[in-house]
């Protein structure tokens, strides 16, 4: 075991049951999370990388499950667990504190009728209850974090505009200074200006807080300008991993290679150009 | 629906700026008019409805008397003419009904009641609502807070053994009509175990009032009645709770609280339930309203001297002024319940605005 691992991933094989037999979705991936660092998954839809994700906060629903493999988990200052063996009550007890979630904003993740604040509150009381008295406080404070003015903790989730809702679900995600955030498509459907806004935000989480990140995503871009090493998925299966600069300069797998392709270029327009196959 | 005043017009004139600046009096004040408005249209329509019931009371009534003063000679045409006026069934349909109205809407007057004259239909309807009201509206709040509980949990627990078995109990019984089960009950409870009595609100011995005595009467003979209303309806209850809960529970926000670790229970009560019970609320105000008209089937088996007994009564003998009052007195409840519920849904769900 490597000393920095945050995370180890050892043959993980999910599945979905479906009518016509059992669909391997995740596919014996091997990956190891290093403390502190920015871990990119990439590949197109269907890839397996957000039923990765779900596996490893174990949010798999049925007819998913899992055929296989561990999830070795060291959080900081704890005992080292098997997240898919653990049951279910130690587990959530692990939860937010240890292992956290950022969803995508433009999903209906906040309850539609509670207040943002109300939000915070119950997942910081769950886990934190010695804080009620920070409460006032430090909720105003985490939204200044991700730029956001302290009166959106009287606001509802519908009042709020898609990129309001990914920095209110990544200021909740960092609330109680966990050691790994899991975001699925962070910037997805956010408009490019927002997006970049995230991104810087999602930076500075890891550079300030010293949180690890996992950042799921199908664009290209993203992983470029954040990660520090990138994972690409294929049919269910991780064909590359490595240093995201090293990546995206030498890329040894021809899937790899195409996805750097597809993206776009100025000046270029490659439904203009004979040469290059058009990526599905 | 909404106008959005501009401010400089806003600031200048007297109502029209008040109701810009106060966009929810001003709503309050268009669903206080149109309350009113079906109102007047419900009270209009059942008025000519029940009027054209073929038959003449007054003969009828008359004859009765006769039969019971044994007075043999016939009735003579002023009386008859006297009757007709007191009764407001003189002159045509349309000045009928506008005299009715009159006498409803200024004298605050029902009218006699030909079911117990002379007494005024107000009192009859009075003495049978107490009734109705205990027995209908504890059982519609028990089976409503019941069958809410249990459906969350039903939805909640889908897949699992228990729960299936529950629901697919409540498809079955939530068809058998209540006075089936009414009977089934009676049969089982009152003549084969003979625990509970069959007929009837109270014990006939006892005083009505106050003592002990009469309240454990009162809840003995309540049982059947109230148990066969009670669990009809919490398995409808359940069923359209469980309806609205699966969906809830495959929404995103559900697999975040799931990601926060939050306790399974407060999941339940305040995600998925605070998020699906709206419509039943809306649902539960129109069913208390209805209570109003009485459960007719239920008090008939049971001899309950409620409001629903007293509308067939009523019927029976063409009565005029007891059936419009108690059609007055459900149409009434019906629509304040349902205009309460409007002005308070903005208050239940921070979603609903019917003003911007």
């Amino acid at each position: 075991m490597p000393d920095d691992a945050l995370v180890e991933i050892k043959d993980l094989r999910v599945h979905y049951r479906t009518t016509q037999g059992d669909v391997p979705a995740v596919d014996g991936v091997d990956l190891t999370v290093r403390r502190g660092e920015i871990l990119g998954i990439a590949g197109e839809s269907g890839s397996g990388k957000s039923t990765l994700a779900v596996a490893l906060l174990r949010l798999l629903r049925a007819p998913g499950y899992v055929a296989g493999g561990s999830i070795d988990f060291h959080p900081s200052g704890q005992p080292s667990v098997d997240l898919l063996a653990m049951d279910e009550r130690r587990l959530r007890s692990l939860r937010w504190r240890s292992l956290s979630y950022l969803p995508q904003g433009s999903m209906n993740s906040m309850n539609p009728v509670m207040r943002v604040g109300e939000q915070f509150r119950d997942v910081i009381l769950e886990h934190a209850p010695e804080r009620r008295n920070q409460l006032a406080t430090m909720v105003p404070r985490l939204l200044r974090q991700v730029g956001l003015d302290e009166g959106v903790v009287r606001m509802y989730p519908h009042e709020l505009s898609g990129g309001m809702k990914q920095r209110v679900l990544m200021a909740m995600s960092i609330a109680l200074e966990p050691d790994l955030v899991v975001a699925d498509e962070p910037t997805t459907a956010l408009d490019v200006t927002i997006q970049r806004v995230i991104l810087q935000s999602l930076g500075d989480l890891r550079d300030e807080f010293g949180v690890t990140l996992v950042v799921i995503s199908h664009d290209m871009g993203v992983h470029a300008q954040l990660v520090d090493r990138v994972a690409v998925m294929y049919e269910g299966k991780v064909v590359e991993v490595g240093d995201v600069r090293q990546v995206f300069k030498q890329p040894r797998h021809p899937y790899t290679r195409s996805l750097i392709e597809s993206i776009p270029r100025i000046g270029e327009a490659p439904w203009r150009d004979e040469k290059r196959s058009p990526v599905a | 629906m909404t106008a959005v005043a501009t401010p400089e017009r806003a600031s200048g004139r007297g109502l029209r700026a008040w109701l810009g600046a106060h966009p929810l009096a001003g709503y309050a004040i268009r669903r206080f008019g149109l309350y009113l408005l079906e109102l007047w249209g419900a009270v209009t329509v059942a008025f000519f409805f029940f009027r054209m019931i073929p038959g003449d009371p007054i003969q009828t009534f008359i004859q009765t008397l006769q039969q019971n003063y044994v007075y043999n000679a016939q009735a003579s045409a002023e009386v008859i003419a006297r009757y007709r006026q007191e009764f407001g069934l003189d002159g045509n349909l349309f000045s009928q009904y506008l005299h009715y109205m009159y006498k409803v809407l200024v004298q605050q007057d029902l009218g006699p009641s030909l079911l117990n004259y002379p007494t005024p239909a107000q009192d009859v309807i009075m003495r049978a609502m107490p009734w109705t009201m205990g027995l209908l509206g504890i059982a519609a709040v028990l089976a409503w807070i019941l069958g809410l509980l249990a459906g969350a949990l039903a939805g909640w627990r889908r897949g699992k053994f228990g729960a299936d078995l529950v629901t697919n109990l409540s498809i079955a019984l939530s068809h058998v009509p209540y006075y089936f089960l009414a009977l089934i009950l009676t049969f089982v409870f009152a003549y084969q175990l003979n625990w509970l009595p069959a007929r009837s609100a109270y014990d006939a011995r006892l005083q009505p009032g106050f003592s002990l005595e009469f309240i454990a009467s009162l809840l003995r003979y309540g049982l059947l009645p109230g148990l066969s209303i009670v669990v009809i309806g919490v398995f409808s209850w359940l069923l359209s709770t469980r309806m609205l809960m699966v969906p809830v529970l495959g929404e995103d926000y559900l697999t975040y609280a799931q990601a926060k670790g939050l306790r399974p229970r407060r999941i339940l009560t305040r995600y998925a339930l605070r998020n699906c019970y709206l419509p039943q609320v809306t649902a539960f105000g129109i069913s208390l309203g209805f209570i109003f008209n009485g459960n007719v089937l239920v008090e008939q088996l049971f001899s309950y001297p409620g409001l629903g007994a007293t509308l067939v009564q009523a019927i029976g003998i063409l009565d005029f002024n007891t059936i419009m009052g108690i059609t007055n007195l459900a149409i009434f409840s019906v629509l304040t319940a349902n205009l309460i519920l409007d002005l308070l849904l903005p208050l239940l769900d921070p979603r609903v605005k019917y003003w911007r």
